[in-house]
């Protein structure tokens, strides 16, 4: 989860439309108990707007090279801001997922632009997970993560 | 409605970039989900792939708002598209082109009776939104030519064909010289049965005579499903095929693969495109192009191509059909005569012929003497004039 993986983060209005915002890096607590992602602040008004209400949140995980996927879900998922050292996980992050994806082809600058936010406009989703599903493509897609798994 | 339209942003559902879609269940929990196959339907309309995204399911059946998210692959642009489920269709042509897309690769990578459309999501796209319209995203490169151009050229060609052969040859040139694309066979189809390929272009060996099964390969389940298939990017979509392979393994559906089948043709092929052509509802023909080159065929390329093979299947249905005109029958050769020249007199009181010098007219006109030539050419005057000369020379009655 912290290594050059794709984040997207999924949320929901009362009317039942779900919005959704790439993530740029993540942190997870060191009991493991707590994570965070991190996203640009205007491209996740929508999100922001949806968990103030109703602290739902769904963030998969996945990576591009083996397609290997897992999702966490959470209903107590809050907006902060970011920690001093966050930061440079953001930049750790950046590099990670360009050598990710730049190792099956994809160019640097196209990514680049994909990840582009400046620290001081990132801002925090963290939550505790409730529930984690295997997305990964096949047979066991959908399939729910016992702990230990 | 928004003011981006779907057929302005076609490149971002090549499945480069997987696209997520966010969906979410009646009780508010929200569902984030990657998808390998967007399809374009039209301005208002996409497709997505119903294959294992089990959550994602039972959210659409409760709710049918989702939210897309796709990426430009050149640019790195990202799009946010409000969409509402209508409804799944588990056959016709959409369905079929899905699958076939799906089945082809499934083949390549053995993953036949594993990697299963179920169905095709239906959706009307009610918003389409630009996420970064601050961020001045890198122009996309250049389209190489004009597409609609190069097909004009290439259709205009084609119609100067006057058999199969040089339908075939113009074909290929076309194809090499106009769009660009250095890697091209045609397979024909005789008895729906198999194809064998009839002309190649690019590569070390032409290929033809060989044989493909339909249902084999990209190639063969585009003839077999009557759809275009095209990939665009072989290392994505080929490691996404192997991810599945692996877990099928893991979870005891290996019996099911099969062998994979290498492309013999083009080592580093990148970007296929098969296009299966019908004319008077039975298969015609297959034109298949690939390069060692990722995108390197577009949506644009796949209308032209499939507009162009459209008219070389007519044509081909055609030049078989018509019966090939008799050659018209060649004039004999005349050898060339050596000698003084021979005069030859015609007598119109008894149609008589007579070469040479005549001896003694007051006695008549016997001992004419000619050449076989000479009166080669005088029966062939003879026949052209519709008259028949009375035979060698000889004397008047």
């Amino acid at each position: 989860m912290r290594g050059g993986v794709s984040i997207s983060v999924a949320s929901c209005d009362r009317n039942g439309m779900p919005q959704l915002v790439r993530a740029i890096g993540c942190r997870v607590s060191d009991d493991g108990g707590r994570v965070t992602v991190f996203v640009p602040e205007a491209k996740s008004q929508a999100v922001q707007r949806d968990i103030f209400a109703s602290g739902a949140i769904a963030v998969a995980f996945t990576q591009p090279s083996t397609h290997r996927t897992v999702q966490l879900k959470s209903r107590d998922a809050r907006v902060s801001a970011l920690q001093a050292d966050d930061a440079q996980l953001v930049e750790a992050y950046r590099d990670a997922f360009v050598a990710e994806v730049g190792a099956i082809g994809f160019h640097e600058k196209m990514v680049r632009t994909l990840l582009s936010c400046p620290p001081e406009e990132l801002v925090a989703l963290s939550f505790c997970p409730s529930e984690a599903y295997s997305q990964t493509p096949g047979p066991n897609a959908g399939k729910k993560l016992e702990a230990g798994e | 409605m928004s003011a981006i339209k779907l057929d302005t942003i076609r490149e971002c559902f090549e499945g480069v970039i997987p696209a997520v879609l966010g969906t979410a269940d009646l009780a508010g929990m929200p569902n984030a989900s990657y998808l390998s196959q967007v399809q374009y339907m039209d301005r208002d309309h996409v497709a997505l792939s119903y294959q294992f995204f089990n959550k994602t399911r039972a959210n659409l059946l409760a709710n049918p708002n989702a939210r897309l998210t796709v990426v430009n692959p050149y640019t790195g642009a990202q799009y946010s598209l409000a969409l509402q489920y209508l409804r799944t269709e588990t056959s016709g042509q959409l369905f079929e082109s899905m699958k076939a897309k799906l089945a082809g690769l499934a083949s390549h990578v053995g993953m036949t009776g594993v990697f299963k459309l179920l169905g095709s999501d239906v959706f009307r796209v009610t918003e389409i939104v630009c996420v970064d319209p601050d961020v001045a995203p890198p122009p996309p490169p250049p389209p190489p030519r004009n597409t609609l151009a190069a097909l004009r050229l290439c259709s205009e060609r084609l119609l100067a064909c006057r058999d199969l052969a040089q339908l075939f040859d113009e074909t290929m040139a076309c194809l090499n010289e106009k769009m660009g694309i250095s890697h091209a066979m045609l397979l024909h189809d005789p008895q729906a049965a198999c194809l064998y390929t009839v002309a190649s272009h690019g590569y070390e060996q032409s290929g033809v005579g060989s044989e493909i099964a339909l249902g084999q390969g990209v190639i063969g389940v585009a003839a077999r499903e009557g759809t275009a298939i095209r990939i665009s990017h072989m290392t994505a979509e080929y490691s996404y095929s192997r991810a599945i392979r692996q877990q099928a393994q893991d979870t005891g559906l290996g019996h099911a693969l099969q062998t994979g089948i290498p492309f013999p043709e083009l080592a580093e092929s990148r970007s296929q495109l098969a296009v299966p052509n019908q004319g008077c509802e039975r298969l015609i023909c297959v034109l298949y192009v690939e390069s060692p080159q990722d995108l390197r065929f577009t949506y644009d390329d796949e209308d032209a191509l499939v507009t162009l093979c459209g008219q070389l299947a007519m044509a081909m249905h055609i030049m078989q059909n018509v019966p090939v005109p008799e050659p018209e029958p060649e004039v004999e050769a005349v050898p060339d005569v050596q000698g003084p020249p021979l005069a030859v007199r015609h007598f119109a009181d008894n149609d008589s012929v007579f070469f040479g010098k005549l001896r003694d007219q007051g006695r008549g006109r016997s001992g004419a003497v000619g050449t076989a030539a000479g009166f080669c050419r005088a029966r062939q005057d003879s026949l052209q004039q519709s008259r028949t000369a009375p035979g060698p020379a000889r004397a008047p009655a």
